[in-house]
């Protein structure tokens, strides 16, 4: 059966001042996949990251996220986009120190005109699933690396996005941790079928994935 | 808005708040008492009017004390000052026909040099209910005001230096009247000082009937917004006599109320303006603290918005909490500031005494600050300290503008 392009990106380029850090890079990602974008620290994938997911503008190229194009649209217009079809996993966490685990995965939705108890009872419901039930009211600095990437997970899936942006989600973590961490994902993406777009230097963790993409110095390899 | 989020915020980094809210408060505070203490300013100098109810005293100095500043060849028995000359009834009618003029009263002030020194005499006109010297009836601490002829009230400080009780008599230019009462000067109430007060009628009696008359008039304004216009009226209408009214007070303090009222304005803006940079220095400076927060908040899809709107409420509530914290201070600092006495130096023409009883010719008086907080100033405080935030918000909104989700998560 078929699937559906749920990313698009054509031709893209990116360059701070002089360097060209991602160069006429191509790529789709189909819905439900799980791809993995492989390369050393510095060839350009976290800023490829950046590009097909909206958090940047690329110099050159075209972006195109479930059916719609994202390159030209304004700061806002990016940001409402990412908040109803995107999420994101990041290396060191980015948690709220401030705020508790179930606020922290709450946040997307704090714009939202929704009442708190349904942005409460969201929240329940993925860290239950994240099985951090009894860690709901726990501040970031008093959950563990790997309990901190499962809020984030389960922040990025609050808004149930079509496809998850994951960068280096493990790089922070011990092996055994980590390894709990991609079983998440692999489930996310069996069970619910959420598309992910996985950044990551190392070759053991790709094979999981659907696909594989190797860049370097700015290009895609294979 | 999230509220649990901002009231996290600002308990989490309770430092940071604190800060926040005390230098808002602290440039409040320095706000409201300097406005306060310059307001008892110029409340304090006009308390001898305000006592007597009155806006303007005219008066006719001796032509020859106003040349030379020489006594009067005879300093014995009853005469009237240097400075208080009887007006003439045509003055009085003149006085009472100028616009602007509401009432008017008059007394006829003496002194009476004897071989125990001298003492000041104030008939009072008891026509007028509630102008003039008469208004020393309500300051009666013992018996009654006078009511015939040969009656006077001795001022409680005098008579208790002479011995003197309700009941006893005193003699006056050789006249003997009972003391039917005791009164104590009010405070700032120098310009109706005297020793002993009786009705006009037997003061213009101690004088000589060929004398009669009174000496100094106090008029009230049908608006007080009219007193340099009438002032200039009786300058024009009538030659030779002295008028005086809380402006001129003001005049003799110059110096101190000048630079009062210079210092104030200058001061509270330096205060206020120095707060206020500080605070949106200290908020905006915060911003790049918290940019990894910003970012956070943008990439997980918060519009610019959003974020300014979360920032403006942590503003306001800090605003708030200063404004109310500084102006509670201020009233706690112009309570103390309200037990301080200043000097308040009475006018040549209006110091009752002669000039050899006080080494100089204005007699200084002291006055507790009147220091009081009106509900306006309360009002503008608070405005401007939520001004104050409401210009750190924008300084904030414009930077936050500039941050883009990428570039803070990518430095991280």
């Amino acid at each position: 059966m078929s699937k559906s392009t749920i990313l698009s990106g054509t031709d893209l380029s990116k360059k701070y001042g002089d360097l060209e850090v991602v160069k006429g890079v191509s790529l789709t990602v189909n819905e439900g996949e799980f791809v993995c974008l492989v390369g050393k620290s510095g060839c350009g994938k976290t800023t490829l990251l950046s590009l097909l997911s909206g958090l940047e503008k690329p110099t050159k190229g075209r972006v195109s996220l479930d059916g719609r194009e994202i390159t030209t649209s304004s700061e806002d217009e990016l940001a409402l986009f990412r908040r109803d079809n995107v999420g994101f996993i990041f290396q060191s966490f980015n948690l709220i120190p401030t705020l508790s685990a179930w606020e922290n995965v709450a946040l997307p939705l704090f714009p939202i005109k929704i009442t708190s108890e349904e942005r409460r009872r969201r929240a329940t419901e993925l860290l239950e699933k994240m099985e951090l039930g009894h860690r709901m009211d726990h501040l970031p600095s008093a959950l563990s690396g790997g309990e901190k990437q499962r809020v984030a997970i389960a922040r990025a899936l609050v808004n149930h996005p079509k496809i998850i942006f994951a960068d280096e989600p493990i790089g922070n973590l011990d092996s055994g941790t980590g390894e709990a961490i991609m079983g998440i994902l692999n489930k996310l993406h069996k069970e619910e079928g959420v598309a992910i777009l996985m950044v990551t230097h190392e070759d053991e963790l790709a094979k999981t994935a659907n696909r594989l993409i190797r860049m370097k110095d700015g290009e895609i390899m294979s | 808005m999230n509220y649990r989020y901002v009231l996290k915020e600002l308990r989490h980094h309770h430092n940071r708040t604190l800060v926040n809210i005390l230098g808002i408060g602290i440039g409040i505070a320095l706000f409201v008492s300097i406005n306060a203490v310059n307001t008892a300013y110029q409340k304090a100098v006009s308390l001898p009017f305000k006592n007597l109810g009155a806006d303007i005293v005219v008066q006719r100095p001796e032509k020859r004390a106003v040349d030379s500043g020489q006594p009067p060849a005879s300093m014995r028995g009853i005469r009237l000052p240097f400075s208080n000359q009887r007006l003439p009834s045509h003055d009085l009618e003149k006085l009472k026909a100028i616009e602007g003029v509401d009432s008017m009263a008059s007394s006829l002030l003496l002194w009476e040099f004897n071989k125990g020194g001298f003492r000041t005499i104030m008939g009072v006109d008891l026509t007028q209910p509630s102008l003039g010297p008469v208004k020393v009836k309500e300051w009666l601490k013992e018996g009654r005001f006078p009511r015939k002829e040969g009656e006077v009230v001795l001022e409680k400080h005098y008579a208790k230096f002479h011995h003197k009780k309700n009941g006893d008599a005193v003699e006056i230019n050789g006249r003997p009247f009972s003391v039917v009462g005791l009164l104590e000067i009010k405070e700032g109430s120098q310009i109706a000082s005297a020793n002993i007060y009786l009705p006009l009628q037997d003061a213009q009696g101690l004088l000589g009937a060929e004398s009669g008359g009174v000496n100094i008039a106090y008029l009230r304004l049908k608006n007080p917004s009219l007193l340099s216009q009438v002032k200039t009226s009786i300058a024009k209408q009538l030659n030779g006599v002295s008028v005086t009214s809380s402006d001129s007070f003001l005049e003799l303090m110059g110096g101190v109320s000048k630079i009062s009222e210079q210092f104030s304005f200058i001061v509270s803006i330096i205060a206020l303006g120095g707060a206020i940079f500080l605070i949106i220095k200290a908020m905006v400076s915060n911003l790049v603290e918290r940019s990894r927060e910003i970012g956070i908040l943008k990439a997980v899809g918060w519009t610019e918005r959003d974020v300014q709107k979360q920032l403006m409420g942590e503003v306001f509530l800090q605003s708030l909490f200063g404004g109310v914290l500084g102006i509670l201070m201020g009233y706690f600092f112009s309570y103390l500031l309200g037990f301080l006495s200043i000097p308040v130096s009475t006018p040549w023409e209006l110091n009752l005494l002669p000039a050899f009883a006080k080494d100089t010719a204005a007699v200084a008086k002291t006055v507790r600050l009147p220091v009081s907080i009106s509900a306006g100033l309360t009002a503008i405080s608070l405005a401007l300290s939520l001004a104050a935030g409401g210009m750190a918000s924008y300084f904030m909104g414009k930077r936050t503008a500039r941050m883009k989700p990428a570039e803070i998560l990518r430095q991280l």
